[in-house]
């Protein structure tokens, strides 16, 4: 859009991260603005999969997690074999969420990411009912190719939006990545997003 | 005692339980008889569920009791006040059950590989080139092994030479691991080489294909960067070569061809990993490769195998004009893409480089096409991100499989279009 910038009309299927089953469709316009600022986003999504279920298994990953007799501590997830631990599935899980978090606010139109790897996560076990965990994930960014890491945050309740807050460092020296403190919360971000999973 | 502790790893592997979270081995020892009738009676006592791995049977031989977790204090108030002395002998048997399983599942690996070759497991680079041998031992009027140089840590770089004979023939090169964390590709590599072997006289294709023309396959086109990914770091890409003035190593090898040499689709930083390289072919891992096919003079086909993103790519990378031949490279694309899909399911995009994924300046296919190999394509296999590089080996069975008919498509596609 001349003097504007670039708008993207996008029709794309989801499906559920676990089973593959499809979980909707939905429509979204996305604008870039000539001067460097976050998108504009619209998007409407229909959903398939019944809201009961997906709170019942949110619940369940919920549990399996309080059920742990000791903090949750892991690294390499999945393993350079691509296998991921039982026992650590629902903290994968979750770092796929939150990363995802990361992810959306770090891509711009030139500029995509994907999570490779847990590298390490810990939990931390609070007194509350919130479970909070502790990672350093390694996202990989496209087309550059680069590996970043990432130290993040996360705070979960079932039926609460997640709680993220990250800060990314730039494994590739020379790279004038701006790497600054960055932090949010899913209910700062307003776009709709849902942090259901 | 040990059978007894494998034993029930399995069960409850098995059921998927964590049955011993928690729970101690004590190691008690009676030092009287009085002792002895005390431990009896502990067993008696059904709910404290304390579990016997060796008996009481004399004063002074020590007897190993495993405690669940909920009965752990009230049995060490029992030994304490009777006075009966005990040290903690396993301070958590789950964690010793995890541990055990993840040494079982290292083992059941490495036994696999010595046996029959395993092609559904990861293998380090000595593994894979012993194979190289014993595939040649095992199809000796088929497949030879022959060094077209070496890398810059001073590894061989094998390729496998599939010929029925004659002299000279029209031939077809297929590259994988160029980019070392890609590991499924030197797995799909290994499999593949080895379907081409087996399927010669079986197949029509294949054999069709090797009656008129060779094959030239290499399997480890990284191998320093493959080493350093199964010793350092999983997620390394590049090669390992020194670069001058810069702390930092490697160069991007699929950056590094002399076609668009150091455009915007590659970086000038050795930091990067899409560094180019201070110049074309620095990189003696690919300047073995173009001394190679430009020494043989007779290649009509480069496949060079990647991963992730499920695409089948053509050139142009470093120019977004289509290359003379973009119709028939498309049609065949497509032709291979559904194919493959008809295996498994699986879906991919194609198209030219620069449309399909994005600009990318010095790479294999761009320096082929440029230098008159007309079929060249680069296959980017699974997934699309999930696991990425780190892509269970269950799924390079699948893979491999789902490929094959894809490379056929393009194989017999350059043997029926000679030129």
């Amino acid at each position: 859009i001349p003097d504007s910038g670039n708008k993207y009309y996008l029709h794309f299927t989801t499906e559920d991260y676990k089973s593959g089953e499809s979980a909707g469709s939905c429509l979204a316009t996305v604008l870039y603005p000539k001067a460097k600022s976050p998108p504009a986003v619209s998007i409407k999504c229909t959903r398939t999969r019944d809201q009961k279920q997906i709170q019942e298994e949110d619940n369940r990953l919920y549990q399996k997690i309080r059920h742990q007799t000791k903090p949750i501590i892991g690294s390499n997830i999945p393993d350079s074999y691509g296998i991921i631990q039982p026992s650590l599935e629902p903290a994968w899980a979750l770092a796929v969420a939150g990363s995802s978090y990361i992810m959306w606010e770090k891509s711009t139109e030139h500029l995509g990411y994907f999570m490779a790897q847990v590298k390490a996560v810990k939990q931390w076990l609070r007194e509350d009912d919130f479970v909070e965990f502790d990672y350093t994930v390694l996202l990989h960014e496209v087309p550059t190719q680069e590996i970043i890491s990432c130290h993040m945050r996360l705070t979960w309740l079932p039926a609460h939006p997640l709680k993220v807050k990250y800060f990314c460092a730039s494994e590739s020296q020379g790279l004038e990545e701006a790497s600054g403190l960055e932090s949010g919360s899913a209910a700062e971000v307003a776009h709709g997003r849902e942090a259901n999973f | 005692m040990k059978i007894l502790l494998v034993f029930v790893a399995l069960v409850a592997a098995a059921r998927s339980e964590e049955l011993f979270v928690g729970h101690q081995v004590l190691r008690v020892t009676a030092d009287n008889e009085e002792h002895i009738a005390l431990l009896q009676g502990l067993a008696e006592q059904a709910e404290l569920q304390v579990d016997f791995w060796r008996h009481p049977t004399s004063p002074g031989n020590p007897a190993d009791l495993r405690v669940p977790f909920s009965s752990l204090q009230a049995v060490k108030i029992f030994l304490e006040s009777n006075g009966i002395p005990y040290s903690i002998m396993i301070q958590d048997v789950q964690e010793l059950l995890d541990e055990e399983k993840k040494t079982m599942l290292k083992s059941r690996r490495m036994e696999r590989s010595t046996g029959t070759f395993d092609f559904a497991s990861y293998h380090t680079i000595d593994e894979i080139y012993n194979w190289l041998d014993t595939l040649v031992e095992n199809h000796p009027h088929l497949v030879s092994k022959i060094q077209i140089g070496q890398s810059y840590e001073n590894r061989p770089l094998y390729v496998l030479k599939f010929s029925t004979g004659g002299s000279n023939r029209s031939a077809i090169w297929l590259d994988t691991g160029i980019h070392s964390r890609e590991w499924i590709t030197q797995a799909t590599g290994i499999w593949t080489a080895n379907k081409i072997a087996e399927e010669y006289g079986q197949d029509p294709s294949i054999t069709a294909i090797l009656d008129s023309m060779d094959i030239f396959f290499e399997i480890v086109t990284n191998p320093d960067g493959f080493a350093f990914t199964h010793s350092s770091n999983r997620l390394w890409r590049k090669t390992r070569s020194l670069n001058a003035g810069s702390s930092c190593v490697g160069v991007d090898a699929n950056r590094n061809w002399d076609a668009g040499f150091g455009g915007s689709g590659s970086s000038s930083n050795p930091c990067s990993e899409t560094y180019h390289g201070p110049y074309p072919n620095s990189e003696s891992e690919v300047k073995a490769i173009v001394d190679f096919i430009l020494g043989h003079g007779n290649v009509k086909s480069v496949i060079s195998i990647h991963s992730y993103s499920q695409m089948l790519l053509f050139p142009y990378g470093y120019k977004t004009e289509p290359a003379p031949d973009y119709q028939e490279l498309n049609e065949l694309a497509k032709k291979a893409v559904s194919d493959l899909a008809a295996v498994y399911g699986t879906k991919y995009t194609y198209g030219s480089i620069v449309d399909t994924i994005y600009q990318a300046d010095g790479t294999t296919v761009d320096w082929a096409y440029d230098n008159g190999v007309k079929y060249s394509f680069t296959f980017e296999l699974r997934d699309t991100g999930r696991y990425g590089f780190l892509l269970p080996s269950s799924q390079i069975i699948p893979t491999a499989t789902e490929t094959w008919p894809a490379l056929l498509d393009i194989m017999l596609h350059v043997l029926e279009h000679p030129y």
